[in-house]
Formats: C-alpha cells, structure tokens, sequence
C-alpha cells in the first residue's frame, strides 16, 4: 500500500509550494509553520484538492478518509444521534468511545469544541481505512483524550496514517516523519534518525537531541527515557 | 484584580475567584467550563446568578479584547485589512493613524504579508493570528483568548507569548490545552465539572497535578 506525490505542484494565488515522496503502510508526522501549506496538502492527497502540476497516485488504497481541521463546518446532523446515523453509525456507542456523557439529543454546535472534536473523531475512528489523513487531530483535545487518541491512532495496525498537527507534546508512535519547509516537503526519514534532520523538532527533542541523548520516538515514554538516560 | 462571586452559568459554579493582574491560563478537561468562565469575564455571558467585577467595573464597562475558540466565529469583514482597522475606527481613531497602527502592529506579530489577503483564504493558525491582532490592537484592558494556540506552531505561540506581555492589557485571562503555555503565565486555573479545582502559581496547581497528563512534559524531562 503506498501514497505516491509525483512532482505535485499546488498554488494559490502567489503562494505555491512543492511535493515529492512516497508514503507506505504506518504512521507519518507533517509539521510545518502556520500557512505552510499542511491542510493544503491534506486535500491534495485525499484528491479534493487538483494540484497545478504533477499526480498524486495511489498502489492498493481503496478507501480514504480525510479528517478536516474544523470539524464545525461538516456537521449535518442537527443532533449527536442524527450525526452519528449520518456516518452510519450508533450514537451511545460513540458516545462511549468518545468519553462523552451528553444526550444524543445534544445539537453539536451546542458542544464545546473539544467535545465536537472528540465527536467527530470517533466517528472518524470507529471504521477502518486504507489511508487516513488527520489535520490537526489533536487540537483543543484535552491531555487525557491526547493520550488516548495517541493509544487509538497507534491500535491501527494496517494502512498509511498521516497526521499533520502543530502538536509539541503528544504523540503516538512515528514511523516517518515529513516537514513543509521553504515552500517543500521535505522527507527527514524514519526514526530515530529523522529527530537530528527534523527543523520543527519540540523545543524539549531539539534540547535532548542537541544533548546527545536521541529519542528511540516521540511517545512521552520515549522522551522520559531519552531524558533520564545516563550517558555513556 | 477579577472577582467572580456566586455565579452560576451554565455548568459553571463558583463561589469565589479571584484573578491577579498578569495572565492566567485556564487548563481543564473538555467540557468542564472554561469557555464560559472566559465569556463572562468577558461579559460575552451574563451570569445567572452572581457578579463578575474587574477592578470594580463590570465586564461591559471594561475594554476586552476576545478570541473565539472557533477561529471562523471570530471573522466579521472580508479582509485582513478591514478586520484590524475595525476596532480603530469604532473608536473613531483618524484614518491615518490606523494605517500607521495596523503596520506595525502587523509587523510585530509578522502578519505584514497578510494585509490584502482575504479573510476566508487563509489557513486555521493565520486566521487565528489575524484575531488575536484585531482583539489586542486597541490595547484593552482585558484581554481574553480561548485556545487560541491550538493551530499555531511553537515558533509563532512564543511570539504570541511575548507580545501578550506587551499587550498592555492588565489582564490577560486564555484557556489553553498546551501545558508548557499554561506554565509559562503568572496564575494558573484548574477547572473540572465546572468548579475551580485548583488556583494559584503554575508551579503550586501543576505540583497537585503531577502524575496526571496536564503536568507539562518538560517539568517531567528535566535535561
């Protein structure tokens, strides 16, 4: 299974920015500043987005699932339980995969935006897919539900998982690990050796890999380990 | 100094809170009250019950500045332009000054590049970017952000961090779901099922945090 960006090419307006690379089976890490172009790039790849030049292809990828940044503006149930029907799926049981003790008579945009993400999320979860693309799956996730979407994303076993997120501190394991700088993708490699390549690197990885002691990944046991590691 | 005294608004229930001049950040579980702890200092919420005072005054007598955690529900002109004039010219500031103004402002918060942009063309972070320099750039004297660093990269949040402090706002009171910000302000709240479970320094709230996932990786690395 693989996720082909043959010379893609995106513009908009007098922005644009480059892509080229290859994303097998795992999980892969996007980083890069605001307006890099990380949620463009999403939608090239899950083809809702032309790009100017170049192809996206694809090798055994059958189903897409791409989860947008703002998750407000797909909603079209006027309750939980007509949104959860609309995926196709039971209310209390993504409710409870979810964490959430609300009614599912709740209208969503009455949910805070954690909880409306924390919706949209286990919708998103709760079925399998071939490739599955997460911009800013984290954001306004409280530290608990972090973690345990890390604990969620990890559990995929088969399928290319990307997460593009500006997310310092939570992460679940990473096989590969691509960053937007100057207008390109840039492919830092697998890790470990990806954390010594990587410029949007935590502050706390760039401090431990600058004091030698590299992170095996980025989950929070890796960098306590990393940390507390004697030298030697 | 913020005093909030038998509210009672939505799941919100306190009995006593008071906020110290500097920035408060308010960590919490999703859910638990932080949004309408953030309105109502804000007066964007009128409390059921109780009163909500800032040195005296209430939140609608009160210059704020306020950013939505919906970074979309924060844009009210089509332009980048048009939205941080706005707050300049409801204050009938002349037209020249404001140009001079959003310059600068613009340059310090290094969003000269997205003047002409439209408003609906840029990315989660910029638009998030854009309102946190239409709500500080009449310099208020509250100024209140709701997760406003949750589309925003670690370069641009420590940008963000040290133009809070030159804000000029007394008080600057943001949720946030990022440890190492909460840690970084003066005054820490920490709200769970709408009660305030902990305030006080960073250091004293997180240290009745440690062991749980909101006490900051860094403080649990020490390198």
């Amino acid at each position: 299974m693989k996720l082909i960006l043959d010379q893609v090419v995106a513009r908009r307006g007098r922005w644009s920015f480059m892509a080229q690379g290859g994303f097998g089976s795992g999980i892969h890490l996007v980083t890069g500043d605001v307006g890099s172009g990380k949620s463009t790039l999403a939608l090239i790849m899950a083809r809702l987005f032309p790009p100017e030049q170049g192809a996206v292809r694809s090798e055994q990828i059958l189903t897409v699932m791409l989860s947008a940044q703002f998750p407000e503006f797909y909603l079209t149930g006027l309750t939980v339980a007509e949104e959860c029907v609309s995926w196709g799926l039971d209310a209390d049981q993504i409710l409870r995969a979810a964490g959430l003790c609300i009614s599912t008579s709740t209208p969503p945009l009455c949910l805070s935006r954690g909880e409306l993400k924390r919706l949209h999320l286990a919708c998103i979860l709760a079925r399998q897919y071939d490739l599955l693309l997460l911009d800013e799956p984290f954001s306004s996730l409280d530290c608990s539900e972090k973690e345990r979407l890390c604990t969620e994303i990890s559990r995929r076993q088969d399928g290319i998982t990307i997460l593009f997120t500006h997310e310092q501190a939570t992460f679940p394991h990473i096989d590969h690990i691509w960053e937007i700088a100057d207008n390109c993708l840039v492919d830092c490699g697998v890790l470990p050796g990806a954390l010594e390549r990587w410029q949007h690197a935590p502050a706390l990885v760039k401090k431990l890999v600058r004091a030698g002691r590299v992170p095996e990944n980025l989950t929070s046991d890796n960098i306590r380990e990393a940390a507390c590691r004697t030298r030697g | 100094m913020i005093t909030l005294d038998d509210i009672c608004c939505r799941s919100l229930v306190i009995d006593h809170l008071e906020i110290p001049p500097g920035i408060t950040s308010i960590i919490g579980p999703n859910g638990s009250g932080k949004t309408t702890l953030i309105r109502l200092c804000a007066g964007l919420l009128d409390p059921k019950t109780g009163t909500v005072l800032i040195d005296g005054k209430t939140p609608r007598q009160t210059e704020t500045g306020y950013v939505n955690e919906f970074p979309d529900r924060n844009i009210l002109f089509s332009t980048v332009n048009d939205e941080l004039a706005s707050p300049l010219r409801f204050c009938h500031i002349p037209c020249k000054e404001i140009t001079e103004i959003i310059t600068t402002h613009a340059g310090v918060l290094g969003i000269s590049h997205l003047l002409g942009r439209r408003m609906q063309d840029l990315s989660g972070g910029e638009k998030v970017l854009v309102a946190f320099a239409a709500a500080c750039i009449t310099r208020p004297t509250l100024l209140t952000l709701d997760e406003y660093d949750s589309h925003l990269d670690a370069t641009r949040c420590a940008a963000i961090e040290i133009v809070q402090r030159q804000s000029g706002a007394i008080y600057i009171v943001r949720c946030t779901q990022q440890m190492e910000t909460a840690a970084a302000g003066d005054y820490l709240l920490f709200i769970d099922h709408g009660r305030t479970i902990r305030a006080g320094t960073p250091a004293s709230v997180f240290s009745s945090l440690s062991g749980t996932p909101y006490y900051p990786l860094s403080w649990r690395c020490l390198v």
